[in-house]
């Protein structure tokens, strides 16, 4: 079996660490025999054909602004399609920002996003607090199997508040911020496409939601029997106990 | 002179005794509180101090090097005949910076400034040269984004008058283009050598993108991260050209560097014990801000073939017969360049990696999936990891190929370092690869276990 991701701007919406996420499903795909190809898909690239799992990290407001254009009129259109053949999507940050209705500068500038997630950014003014710190979220997935739910644990650190209009959250808040730091809810899903702001990075220390969207791909991609063979995961459970007990 | 105000006497007294009685008790923190206890008292201490100092003052910073550059300096303008009041022991807030001005006497200020108070630093010191290294992505959770930084270190820059002095890194994008619109004298600094030139970026690199017109850069030569010989394809905007560079660079994980530094007129050797592409860096920042502050070639090339590292930034040591080496890793452009001079030394490495999430560090770890572990695995006779984090270290080596039974978690710094020796080859060399806090800790272990002197000491 073999598996192609497409990695949204490698380059410039990759800070923080969101390249651990790419990292985390090369390694688990073939640790279990899967090759999995990635596809770099910087600036000025086309995305055409559709991949099977799709990457799009964060970035600072400038590189946001800089990708703005090029995100809709290269990519937007395949990527609305992928997510709409249930393509799992993973945008952290700034991507999920971007997959939203976009984000609204406390300055009055916008970034445009493609709307996939129905979820609106704003900017407050420059005197509030941006959302840093450990997080710990309970997640709700789609499928009610045993691999469906759980605790993901992240780094959070944006500016932009979010609240979702009719999409469900990736999860509900059990420590940090989240989405806005008031309504409890954290990220947002529409059928396996999944905006969060956990880096951290989140795929590395929450195993279980890196296979979720590797047997999602592949069940996709080869049929609904497809299982995943199990992995010694000790280490990075015990990297997410840590990181879970740091949350404050 | 004008008289100063009464509030400037006492705050300069009382600042003095409480760093006296800090010491008497033993307490620690000496670099820092007399300098925030004067600040207390009387806020404008600092620029009063300042404007005593008949040389002027210098500031010094940047994301990586700036305690080493700022020592670097320091020795060359003692051997230039200055008298240096210098935070050396790299308390670099206004606190310390206050603190060194209270404690010391001299005729010029040598101060090392986090990047966040470069601007504060400026509008207090009114500095004669500002030297600027470097804009790395290193604590995003501290100082907001790269941007917002570079534009208010050009905010203040532009505030100095013509008879100052900014010497900035050509090779640095985001540097290079405060010079634009700047009213003092500007003096640029880069490589403009073949030795260690790449062609690829490593996926830790900043600053991709024209300053000017947001076009893509095209980058002919990597050194280092971002830095290097780049030029806008679509505005036209390139790299500065350096009136002090470095022509050659021959780095030896065994013995000193040799660099030819190319000074307006003039070519220097330097041999400098510090390894590592990035020293080279900060051995040329430092010639260049010397040179231009009226040092001679000679007292240059002196300066640095005396010089041994700050603690912690890389210093060597002798311990039950094997050599331990220390290497500051705190972000991870510093750290990939910590893994290619690692890579230098031929035999299997020794390494002792420590990860801390305290608030000096940045509480964000996501950095070390930016750190290309890669380049390591396979090349490791022991590993032993500690810090706060250290389980998140075990995960990433995991992922980047390292055997997972290879991987000890020791919390205890001084047994980490007994395990690591006795791991160790008899004459063999061993590292520990620490993040800031990490690096303070590591030095009282190891002066408990008898291998280093006190910080405030140095």
């Amino acid at each position: 079996m073999n598996l192609v991701l497409a990695w949204l701007y490698p380059d410039s919406m990759s800070i923080y660490g969101d390249r651990g996420n790419v990292i985390a499903l090369t390694r688990r795909a073939e640790w279990r025999g899967i090759a999995l190809e990635v596809w770099r898909l910087p600036k000025g690239a086309r995305l055409d054909q559709l991949p099977d799992l799709v990457m799009f990290g964060g970035g600072q407001d400038r590189e946001q602004r800089l990708i703005e254009r090029d995100f809709l009129e290269l990519k937007g259109e395949t990527l609305v399609r992928a997510v709409e053949e249930d393509v799992p999507v993973l945008a952290v940050c700034g991507g999920f920002q971007q997959l939203g209705h976009g984000y609204r500068d406390a300055d009055g500038s916008s970034i445009q996003g493609l709307g996939i997630l129905d979820a609106s950014t704003v900017a407050p003014s420059d005197k509030a607090r941006r959302c840093i710190g450990n997080i710990v979220v309970e997640a709700h997935l789609p499928d009610g199997d045993a691999t469906s739910g759980g605790v993901l644990v992240g780094f959070e650190n944006h500016g932009g508040r979010t609240r979702l209009g009719k999409c469900e959250p990736l999860g509900r808040v059990l420590k940090g911020f989240g989405n806005n730091g008031e309504d409890g809810q954290e990220g947002a899903r529409y059928r396996y496409c999944f905006g969060t702001y956990m880096h951290g990075s989140l795929l590395p220390k929450n195993p279980w939601f890196t296979d979720y969207l590797l047997l999602q791909a592949l069940r996709r991609k080869y049929g609904p029997e497809i299982t995943l063979e199990p992995l010694d995961d000790a280490l990075e459970l015990r990297a997410q106990s840590a990181a879970i007990a740091r949350a404050r | 002179m004008q008289a100063l105000p009464l509030r400037h006497t006492v705050a300069v007294a009382v600042g003095r005794a409480a760093g006296l009685a800090s010491r008497r008790l033993r307490l620690g923190g000496g670099t820092t509180i007399p300098g925030a206890v004067a600040r207390r008292i009387d806020a404008r201490v600092t620029r009063h101090l300042a404007a005593r100092l008949a040389g002027g003052c210098v500031l010094v910073s940047g994301t990586n090097g700036k305690t080493t550059t700022s020592r670097l300096l320091a020795a060359m303008l003692r051997g230039a005949g200055y008298r240096v009041v210098h935070n050396r022991a790299g308390a670099n807030l206004m606190a310390g910076v206050t603190t060194a001005l209270l404690s010391q006497h001299g005729d010029s200020g040598l101060f090392e400034v986090d990047e966040a108070v470069l601007p504060a630093a400026i509008r207090e010191l009114k500095p004669r040269l500002v030297l600027c290294l470097n804009l790395f992505r290193d604590q995003l959770d501290r100082y907001g984004e790269l941007n917002t930084l570079a534009s208010r270190w050009q905010q203040a820059l532009a505030t100095l008058p013509a008879s100052a002095t900014a010497v900035l890194n050509a090779d640095d994008p985001l540097v290079a283009s405060i010079g634009a619109s700047l009213a003092c004298r500007t003096v640029f600094f880069g490589l403009e050598t073949v030795d260690h030139r790449q062609t690829d970026m490593q996926h830790a690199a900043d600053s991709l993108y024209c300053p000017r017109c947001s076009g893509q850069l095209d980058f002919e030569a990597v050194y280092l991260g971002h830095l290097g010989h780049y030029c806008c394809p679509i505005c036209g905007w390139r790299r500065p050209d350096p009136s002090f560079a470095l022509t050659g660079i021959r780095l030896d994980p065994a013995g000193p560097t040799q660099l030819r530094l190319r000074a307006e007129s003039h070519e220097l050797a330097i041999e400098a014990n510090l390894p590592g592409l990035y020293n080279a860096y900060n051995v040329l920042a430092a010639a260049a801000a010397a040179l231009t502050l009226g040092a001679a070639g000679e007292q240059v090339s002196a300066a640095v073939g005396g010089f041994t590292a700050a603690f912690g930034r890389t210093e060597t040591m002798r311990l039950d017969g094997r050599q331990l080496r220390l290497m500051l890793a705190k972000n991870p452009v510093g750290c990939n360049e910590v893994i290619r001079t690692l890579l230098l030394d031929p035999d299997p490495l020794n390494l002792y990696l420590v990860l801390n999430d305290r608030v000096a560090d940045g509480e964000d770890v996501s950095w070390i999936w930016d750190v290309d572990f890669e380049l390591l695995a396979g090349r490791c006779r022991t590993v032993i990891l500690g810090g706060t984090r250290a389980e998140d270290l075990a995960v990433r080596l995991k992922y980047a190929g390292f055997p997972t039974s290879e991987l000890p978690l020791e919390g205890n710094q001084e047994a980490a370092i007994r395990a690591l020796l006795a791991r160790t080859p008899d004459g063999g060399r061993a590292y520990a690869v620490p993040t800031y806090t990490a690096m303070l800790d590591l030095r009282r272990t190891l002066t408990d276990m008898g291998a280093a002197g006190q910080f405030w000491e140095d």
